[in-house]
Formats: C-alpha cells, sequence, structure tokens
C-alpha cells in the first residue's frame, strides 16, 4: 500500500451540479472501495465519505473539483468516480 | 444565500409527532400550508413528490440530519422549513441513524442553483457541531429560530 496520492480533475457537467442525491452516489461509491478520497475545490477539502461535507462545496454545473486518493484501490476509486461525473449521475 | 432567505419563520417545529418518514414530510409540508407558504389544494401533491424523491435515495445525508425536497410549479421562489424530533426518526439514512433535524425544502422548476446553495448553506453550518447539537436540543420554534439567526450573523464557527 502506497501513501502517494493520485489526483484527478472532475467537471461537474450535469445541470443541477452535485446537490443531495449526487453527493450520496459519491459518498456510496467512495465507501465501496479500500481508500480514502478527498475532494478538493479552491481552498476546501472534504472527505469522499460525507455527504454533508461534499454538500458545503456547494458545486454548481461548469465547477471543477479535484479528487486525490490514497490507499491500495486509489486508482479504480478514482476511475470509478470519474465515470460517475461523466454519466452525469444518470440525470440530464 | 441564508437561513432568513429560504426558512419560513411561521412553519418552524420544535416538537414533531411523527415517528415514520411519511409522517415527518406531512407534519413539516402542512406547517407550510399553516404558514400561508403553500397552497392547501396542493398539499398531497407536494407530500406525494417529496415521497417519490425519497424513492430514488433517502435524503437523510447522515449524522441526524435529513433533507427531504422537491420541485414543485406551485412555488414560484425556494421555499423551506426547519423541524426538530426529539425522539427521533427513521428515515433509512446513508449512516442508518435515525434523524433529529430536518431541513424541507420546495423549489420552482428550473431553478436548481438556488437549491443548491440552500443545501451548501446548511451543510456548511451543520459542519459547526455546536450548532448542530444546540438544534437538536431546541425545544422551541423561538429557539431554533434564534440558532438559525445566529448562524445568519456568523456566530457559528463555519
Amino acid at each position: 500500500m502506497s501513501d502517494a496520492a493520485v489526483t484527478r480533475t472532475v467537471l461537474v457537467a450535469n445541470r443541477a451540479g452535485i446537490h443531495a442525491r449526487a453527493a450520496a452516489l459519491i459518498a456510496t461509491l467512495v465507501r465501496r472501495f479500500k481508500a480514502r478520497v478527498e475532494i478538493v475545490k479552491g481552498n476546501a477539502r472534504v472527505e469522499g465519505t460525507d455527504v454533508l461535507q461534499i454538500l458545503s462545496l456547494g458545486t454548481g454545473q461548469g465547477e471543477q473539483l479535484s479528487l486525490e486518493a490514497t490507499g491500495e484501490e486509489a486508482p479504480q476509486a478514482l476511475d470509478a468516480l470519474e465515470d460517475l461525473f461523466i454519466g452525469k449521475f444518470g440525470e440530464d | 444565500m441564508k437561513f432568513a432567505d429560504f426558512v419560513s419563520r411561521g412553519a418552524i417545529r420544535a416538537q414533531l409527532k411523527a415517528l415514520d418518514k411519511e409522517g415527518a414530510i406531512r407534519e413539516m409540508v402542512q406547517s407550510l400550508v399553516e404558514s400561508g407558504k403553500v397552497d392547501a389544494g396542493e398539499f398531497e401533491s407536494i407530500v406525494k413528490a417529496i415521497l417519490k424523491r425519497e424513492e430514488l435515495g433517502s435524503t437523510g445525508i447522515g449524522r441526524g440530519v435529513a433533507v427531504p425536497h422537491t420541485k414543485h410549479p406551485s412555488v414560484d421562489r425556494l421555499v423551506g422549513t426547519v423541524a426538530v424530533s426529539s425522539g427521533g426518526v427513521d428515515f433509512a439514512s446513508l449512516d442508518g441513524e435515525t434523524v433529529n433535524l430536518f431541513f424541507l425544502l420546495i423549489s420552482p422548476p428550473d431553478r436548481p442553483g438556488d437549491h443548491l446553495r440552500a443545501l451548501e448553506n446548511i451543510s456548511r453550518q451543520l459542519r459547526d457541531d455546536t450548532f448542530c447539537r444546540f438544534l437538536k436540543q431546541a425545544k422551541t420554534a423561538e429557539e431554533i429560530q434564534q440558532l438559525l439567526d445566529e448562524a445568519d450573523n456568523n456566530q457559528f464557527g463555519s
């Protein structure tokens, strides 16, 4: 297990932005992996498993988020998260 | 966005009687009807829409907090209310905990920005443990209102 963080930038493409259901999908997905994922927006950094913290970023359509993952399954977690963002959380 | 921008003063409830999800939602929508923010004729339609949204996944977002919500054409601006249940309501939350603190939101269709900013405000303020704890312990609507006003005036950390 490596401590080096892998990072990826994702675009919020869905019209509604990161609302409650989208945040819940992110948190549920992160929990499936042996990884710690932090979500960074500007100066704010939150835990990828905490819906309340994710919502506090107030991320709307067209904004970018940086995903930083550590742990055994960090790359897989980021792949899955990226798919979720590209798929617009099943919306639009 | 501040709590004062979307929380209807007259609709705040400190002692929810309901013990289940549907009952809690009905009580909160009824409080918005009674405070004149929602048309009585739209009551059932709004309750149904909120319950339908819950079927997509619980809005119980953890730490004893839920944000039941819907879009509805009968409102022309974001309306919301706050309710506290001292006994807790089974809301099928993500973390399995019962819910003590509710923020119910009804948005006009096609105004996702306002909804998002309300969620941002709620979640940002609730990150402060003191604010969250005081709200859950509030015994009257006046106490809740005072806590919301204090949060709006940045008297809690975040």
